[in-house]
């Protein structure tokens, strides 16, 4: 299989390939992103599976490489989003104007990302790093939202300089810029500098509270499967560089005697904690479908941040599997709300409806994938969340706990409400003759993401022993597994047992539901409230105001987040105003009273 | 060849323009290639005006850093006069004298004929900016500017009156023995303050928003780029030459700069005329390669005044002829570069390599220029640059995204414009794309740059 060097090269070329060859043919272009994409994911899993990458370089100039155990399991995880999403491309570019930007874009960004995932320098990571903020940014504006752009590239801005802020330092202490010796080498007054640069860098790229804000912005108005691959695929390099920040450096700092946690780690999990309970708060809220799935990408982000700062094996594999299962789940469920909206047009819960009627599969696929979210067993999600509050409860981390517990119980209210609201529920008379189920590549990408959903959840244990040549790589313990169960802090789990347990409550439910009398089908206007006939029957859907009491409790304080940087954004301008306003007119005695007046500053008494 | 020619030659010339006015645009563009093909057969070195020796005759001087500033500035120059030479004939005398002035700011190795230079150059950028037809902001130069320069007087004379020479490196090496350096503070300061008015630092710089808000494509590109790379570079060489910083003087000469870097962004943050937001952004731009004269890299400063005046080159001279009606605001020009694909692509790679994306020629800088800071501990200087660069790039993108958003815009440019920005451009990505020769260059320019291995015989 071709060298990580050729995988980045090819992707590139079969990039320009497909900008170009967009005019002669749509189709053929799209048909090049799938290619690719599929290339790139079969490379580098087999080069992961047999073990041994090629990381020669011979053509790109100052770049080297190196494959580690942690690289492959998120070049695995983030290619495969994209061969996932690169099925939806041909069915997208009606609606994005630009579709040869975007089908160049999409396989850049893909190049680009093997290049940070695999880089063993950090100023070329670096490279990488801003080199996908710039390819992803300008996919966003396909669908025609600047503003989300911009508010993209302001955080992942700041990401970025605080990575580079980090690198730097990290070249000052160890005097390196190779990324295993200078982690290896932190010490003296600037560790908990770079500690915090690298955790603000993997924050903003991962959405984590308080940088969150372009995170609904960006994956509510990008287009609808572009959505899915920030969700999926970018946003896990906010991951990346935090197991590197919480993980690989060696901890410091004074530690909390009760639970044996530095304070910089805890005060990382604290935000996400957080962030949990800041994306449920907030999914809760949404009306888009799309922005809810933000919310929630939010939400999960969190529970990796507390996952990868508690530092022991168990809470490691549990963040590193959610990293998968989330990934899975979230562009399942992303990509199940672009097939909808590819047929509706909009992504609103409000508007929509009865969509299971005419696209059952989408529905099924949905399903799994919520399901794996909220982490109810037997899908991936359950696995890593049983993971992750094991070692949250065994630290008696006791706020953190309830955050991750929240995040659960919150999960539940707000994943299955796009799925009444959109899915369920009558059919709107205005999609009954237009709606048609998926085409049958979108349906290909989302029965395999399903199926992942479920594999993950009921045999997880070949995946968790590759996890644990991470965790050992990472320097800790493994832990322990069997053949069908994982042994956590308080007994094992056995997934394979608890699916089947599930199987049988379902089959039983089946069985109930067959013998019981058939429901009997109504029109829609056929609706009565308390005698009176129902006339604007969308406000009786079922998704507005779903959860009016509970968003009464906080609604006053939801805008606290915006309004900050909202004030940030003013006080940027202000300041220049005030200057402009102090410095720059017409009057040409300005410049001499400013001369004047430093000068006198400067002569003042013998100050100089 | 002696390099006395690079001023004698648009000097001589511009007398003969007074003479046969039609003559004047082919005098220009003479003497413009003369140079720029007469700089491939020069040699480093000094050269003696007048028989007297230095230290007390006046001294030109050609070493690599010097070379290099030439052949920014004149080939920028020569661009700058290509694309406006019909438009603006008239002005084929003044940019003749403008040509010698700028060459002689580079060369000279004289505190007070740079003071000569420096108002050639000034008075000849005045009447530049006559071009623009507002007239107050003009005056308003004028005045600011010989207020500088007669700061800069003030102060050389001082320094003249305390060591007894105006030769450079004499009085570097003098100051370098010095005890008690606090004694030339005073000159230093008066002399910064004077060269602040001339490239535009904060607060001394009202003149900027009036000259360029309105400027035209002869004095857009001439101002922001080939003057302001003039000015800082020859700045900049004093300042690493011979400036002593020290104490209080180099606190409040800190706060300047960061206050430049800082409020140049916000006021570029808060515009929403396009002219306004890249004269703010220059402003903020000039801050910065100030600091790093002044921290003492002057090698990849030079660089970065190199990049910065092949971006403002671009970007300037595309925004004053979309605006020539005056309407520079960013609806106005919303969806510009939909069908002006090339003028487009020269323009975002220009701004691409102004806000340090990888890949272009601003990338490498900065990377190189922040690395040093690190190594300096400057870290106040650091997080001021590092924030000022997130908010650069935000009202880049937000105007890169307006500029290319698919409404229709009927203007398209002229033909000529398209070819010569997009090769100044493909620069940009080229320096940004291969380092050696950057790296080669830097090394003939380090060589040379400390101990003044040039001044003196």
């Amino acid at each position: 299989m071709a060298s990580i060097e050729l995988l980045i090269l090819l992707t590139l070329a079969l990039a320009v390939l497909s900008f170009l060859l967009y005019k002669w043919s749509p189709r053929f272009s799209s048909a090049i992103t799938i290619l690719g994409s599929f290339l790139v994911f079969a490379s580098i899993l087999y080069q992961g599976y047999i073990g041994s990458f090629d990381v020669g370089v011979t053509y790109l100039p100052y770049v080297s490489f190196q494959a580690s155990a942690l690289s492959t399991f998120f070049a695995v995880i983030i290619t495969f989003t994209y061969a996932m999403v690169s099925l939806f491309n041909p069915y997208f570019l009606k609606e994005d104007r630009g579709g040869n930007l975007h089908n160049l874009l999409f396989l850049a960004t893909l190049a680009f990302v093997l290049g940070v995932l695999f880089t063993n320098h950090f100023m070329t990571m670096f490279f990488f790093f801003e080199a996908v903020v710039w390819t992803s940014l300008f996919m966003i504006p396909l669908k025609g939202s600047k503003q989300a752009a911009v508010m993209y590239y302001g955080f992942s801005a700041f990401g970025s300089f605080a990575l580079l802020a980090a690198i730097f330092l990290l070249r000052a202490n160890s005097g390196t810029f190779l990324i295993e010796e200078s982690l290896a080498l932190v010490g003296g007054s600037n560790q908990v500098a770079i500690l915090a640069l690298l955790v603000v860098a993997g924050m903003a790229k991962l959405g984590a509270f308080p940088f969150h804000l372009w995170l609904p912005e960006v994956l509510g108005k990008a287009p609808d499967h572009t959505s899915a691959l920030f969700s999926g695929g970018l946003e896990k390099l906010g991951a990346f560089i935090v197991v590197f920040a919480l993980v690989r450096l060696a901890p410091f700092g004074p530690t909390f005697a009760a639970i044996d946690l530095a304070w910089t780690k805890y005060l990382v999990a604290i935000l996400g904690a957080l962030t949990i309970v800041f994306g449920t708060l907030m999914a809760i809220r949404q009306d888009d479908a799309k922005k809810l799935l933000a919310y929630s990408s939010m939400s999960n982000g969190g529970y990796m941040l507390v996952a990868f700062s508690l530092m022991n094996s168990i809470s490691l594999m549990g963040g590193l599997y959610h990293v998968l299962a989330h990934a899975l789940a979230s562009v399942a469920a992303f990509l199940a709300i672009a097939a909808v909206a590819r047929q509706t047009n909009t992504t609103k819960m409000s508007e929509l409806g009865g969509m299971i009627h005419k696209m059952p599969i989408t529905y099924m696929v949905y399903l799994i994938a919520i399901i794996s979210m909220a982490g109810i067993p037997p899908m991936g999600g359950f696995i890593s969340k049983w993971l992750i509050f094991q070692a949250v409860i065994n630290k008696g981390l006791i706020f953190v706990s309830v955050a991750v517990f929240f995040g659960s119980v919150g999960s539940f209210l707000y994943v299955f409400r796009p799925l009444a609201a959109l899915f369920l529920g009558q059919e709107l008379p205005h999609f009954k003759k237009t709606i048609k189920e998926a085409p049958i590549f979108m349906l290909v990408a989302m029965v395999i993401l399903s199926a992942l959903n479920i594999v993950t959840g009921v045999m997880p244990t070949p995946i968790l022993r590759i996890i644990n040549k991470v965790i050992v790589e990472l320097g800790m313990n493994e832990v322990v597994l069997t053949t069908y169960t994982i042994e956590g802090f308080n007994g094992l789990l056995n997934p394979g047992l608890i699916a089947l347990v599930f199987m049988f409550g379902v089959f039983v439910a089946f069985l109930i539901f067959i013998s019981l009398k058939k429901s009997k089908k109504v029109g829609l206007m056929d609706t009565y409230t308390a005698g009176n006939f129902i006339y604007t029957e969308e406000l009786m859907h079922y998704s507005v105001d779903f959860y009016a009491p509970l968003e009464r409790l906080y609604e006053k304080y939801i805008n606290i987040a915006k309004n900050v940087y909202a004030s940030i954004d003013q006080k940027i301008k202000e300041f220049g105003r005030l200057i402009k306003y102090f410095v720059f007119s017409y009057k040409p005695e300005i410049t001499a009273f400013w001369l004047v007046l430093l000068l006198l500053i400067f002569l003042w008494g013998d100050l100089l | 060849m002696n390099i006395a020619l690079f001023v004698a030659v648009p000097l001589g010339l511009a007398f003969v323009s007074i003479l046969h006015k039609k003559l004047a645009p082919i005098l220009l563009v003479v003497a413009s290639l003369f140079i720029l093909v007469a700089l491939s057969f020069t040699e480093y070195g000094i050269t003696i005006i007048g028989g007297f020796d230095a230290p007390y005759g006046i001294v030109l001087l050609l070493d690599p850093y010097r070379l290099l500033g030439l052949y920014i500035v004149n080939i920028l120059f020569f661009i700058v006069i290509m694309l406006n030479l019909k438009t603006y004939q008239k002005m084929s005398t003044i940019l003749l004298v403008s040509l010698a002035g700028l060459n002689g700011l580079l060369m000279t190795g004289d505190l007070f004929n740079l003071f000569v230079f420096l108002e050639i150059s000034g008075i000849s950028a005045y009447l530049i900016t006559s071009t623009n037809k507002n007239p107050l902001a003009s005056f308003q130069y004028l005045v600011a500017g010989t207020l500088g320069s007669s700061l800069y007087l003030f102060g050389l004379i001082l320094l003249y009156a305390m060591f007894g020479t105006l030769n450079i490196g004499d009085l570097a090496t003098q100051i370098g023995v010095l005890d008690n350096k606090s004694v030339v503070l005073l000159p230093f300061l008066l002399m910064f303050l004077g060269f602040g008015v001339e490239v535009k630092l904060l607060p001394l710089n009202s003149w900027v928003k009036g000259i360029l808000s309105s400027a035209n494509t002869l004095s857009g590109p001439m101002i922001a780029s080939v003057y302001a790379a003039a000015m800082s570079l020859v700045f900049g060489r004093i300042l690493n030459d011979l400036f002593v910083f020290e104490g209080r003087f180099q606190l409040i000469v800190s706060f300047i700069l960061l206050l430049s870097i800082l409020a140049g962004e916000a006021m570029a943050y808060q515009s929403t005329k396009i002219k306004e937001i890249l004269l703010y952004s220059s402003v903020a731009q000039a801050g910065l390669v100030i600091l790093l004269f002044v921290s003492g890299l002057a090698s990849w400063s030079l660089f970065m005044v190199m990049a910065n005046a092949i971006s403002k080159m671009i970007l300037f001279m595309v925004i004053a002829e979309a605006a020539k009606d005056g309407k520079d605001d960013l609806s106005s020009l919303k969806g510009l570069f939909v069908k002006n694909k090339t003028i487009g692509l020269s323009f975002t790679f220009a701004s691409l390599s102004v806000i340090g994306l990888p890949l272009f020629m601003g990338f490498v800088v900065k990377m190189n220029a922040l690395e040093f800071l690190f190594a300096e501990q400057l870290y106040l200087a650091i997080t001021a640059i590092l924030l000022a660069s997130v908010v650069e790039g935000i009202y880049f993108i937000r105007m890169l995204l307006e500029l290319w958003s698919s409404s229709e815009h009927s203007f398209t440019f002229p033909a000529k414009m398209q070819y010569i920005l997009i090769v100044l451009a493909l620069v940009l990505v080229f320096f940004g794309l291969t380092i050696e020769p950057i790296e080669a260059l830097k090394d003939g320019i380090e060589s040379t740059l400390h101990g003044g291995a040039l001044w003196l015989v």
